[in-house]
């Protein structure tokens, strides 16, 4: 299939169903979507207008129900598990809402996590972890649990784990949903900060209009369907 | 690759520690129980022994898969998000598996500890306190469980993690990627 060089992520007219207490949700509705290499796009719409489940399918962590999701060049819409695996680990990064750090890790072993199951060694991972940690201003709790870092500390750690490996696109979804304002224009700004130094594409979901001045290009979802792109 | 995972799986049971304590003396327990009863069934032909190894063996096996399924379920949402950031099944059940061995191999390391000293303690007990305790009569009739029974018993309780890593396994199987981007208590 030609795809355009710049093109990182195409959703080709992409459906998702849902079955919740017998009723059918039709979370995502003939999306089509194009995502340019190094753009930094927003995903905003209502509680419930599938913006998350339109996150979850470009990353290949939920499949569509038809439709295909070129991704760098490849269709994941059918892959295998372990194949999505290998593609999440080398070239996608993750952040969460929660945070979602593994409380018995530090801060430094939580980013480096995402390497252990790789050939390298221990120390090139510990070098890369440090390096990520201060690309993200949180060297100084590297040795600290997530227990003992405050919200905008945890989602950074979060932030750090997902460019460790140096992806080609970073996934938000609601990153800044569970910080004070000070905080979300820390960990905003850092995401801009590695959209433009690494050129890494970034893509957030949010319900927030206030970030709308950090993307590039504005999609707008409700009921499943994709209202407008500026 | 493996063997590094394995390394963090001991490094992160460790720190969950009341989880770890409770599991190990249980294991430490049963593992006594079980070498105890098998000494006294070939020593002795009392049916209360074979009843007594029969029943720690169901002790056991009960206990090694609530082990697991308690491991899987605390951990589901650090499985789903470890499934997120790339880790395949087989480096999770690699983790999952690190965590239940190393408890049992503890367990293991305590209870051949514990033989060698138990006789000595008890028969210290009781020569120094022959008011209380009577006769040496206690002394020469304590068993002293050799080392053929702990590791049948060893062998057993492998044989049990092993299901249980099963059991395990299929659990992490069914915990998909998509529940660490729940919200924590929705």
């Amino acid at each position: 299939m030609p795809v355009d060089k710049d093109t990182m992520i195409e959703a080709i007219d992409v459906n998702k169903e849902y079955r919740r207490a017998g009723a059918i949700i039709r979370a995502l509705a003939d999306i089509n979507l194009t995502i340019k290499s190094g753009e930094f796009i927003l995903v905003q719409g209502p509680t419930g207008c599938g913006k998350s489940t339109l996150l979850n399918v470009l990353s290949g962590i939920d499949l569509p129900d038809s439709g295909k999701i070129i991704f760098d060049g490849e269709n994941i819409a059918r892959a295998q598990e372990a194949r999505l695996s290998k593609l999440r680990r080398q070239k996608i990064g993750f952040v969460f809402q929660d945070f979602n750090l593994i409380p018995t890790l530090t801060a430094i072993e939580n980013v480096a996590a995402l390497l252990w199951p790789t050939v390298l060694r221990e120390k090139e991972i510990e070098n890369r972890a440090i390096a990520a940690l201060r690309d993200v201003n949180l060297l100084e709790r590297k040795d600290h649990y997530p227990v003992e870092l405050s919200g905008g500390e945890k989602q950074r750690c979060g932030l750090a784990r997902a460019i460790i490996h140096r992806p080609r696109v970073i996934l938000a979804d609601e990153p800044t949903g569970n910080l004070d304002p000070e905080s979300e224009k820390q960990v905003m700004d850092l995401l801009k900060q590695i959209n433009k130094d690494m050129e890494t594409t970034i893509i957030v979901v949010t319900h927030r209009g206030s970030l709308a001045s950090y993307a590039n290009k504005i999609v707008k979802m409700d009921k499943g369907a994709i209202i407008s792109i500026k | 690759m493996a063997f590094r995972i394995f390394k963090k799986s001991v490094m992160m049971v460790l720190r969950e520690k009341k989880q770890f304590t409770v599991f190990c003396l249980m294991y430490t327990i049963l593992i006594f129980w079980t070498s105890y009863s098998i000494e006294l069934v070939l020593k002795t032909s009392l049916y209360l022994w074979n009843a007594s190894f029969f029943m720690a063996l169901a002790v056991g096996i009960f206990l090694s898969l609530l082990y697991s399924w308690i491991i899987v379920r605390r951990n589901s949402r650090t499985i789903a998000t470890l499934k997120c950031i790339g880790w395949t099944n087989s480096d999770i059940n690699s983790l999952i598996t690190g965590f239940i061995l190393f408890t049992t191999f503890i367990g293991f390391f305590i209870v051949i500890e514990v033989l060698f000293h138990y006789a000595a303690f008890f028969g210290y007990i009781y020569a120094t306190n022959p008011a209380v305790f009577g006769t040496p009569y206690y002394i020469e009739n304590l068993p002293l469980v050799s080392l053929l029974p702990v590791f049948v018993t060893f062998i057993i309780f492998l044989f049990f993690q092993i299901l249980a890593i099963l059991l395990a396994n299929r659990k992490i199987l069914k915990v998909r990627p998509i529940v660490a981007l729940k919200r924590v208590g929705v």
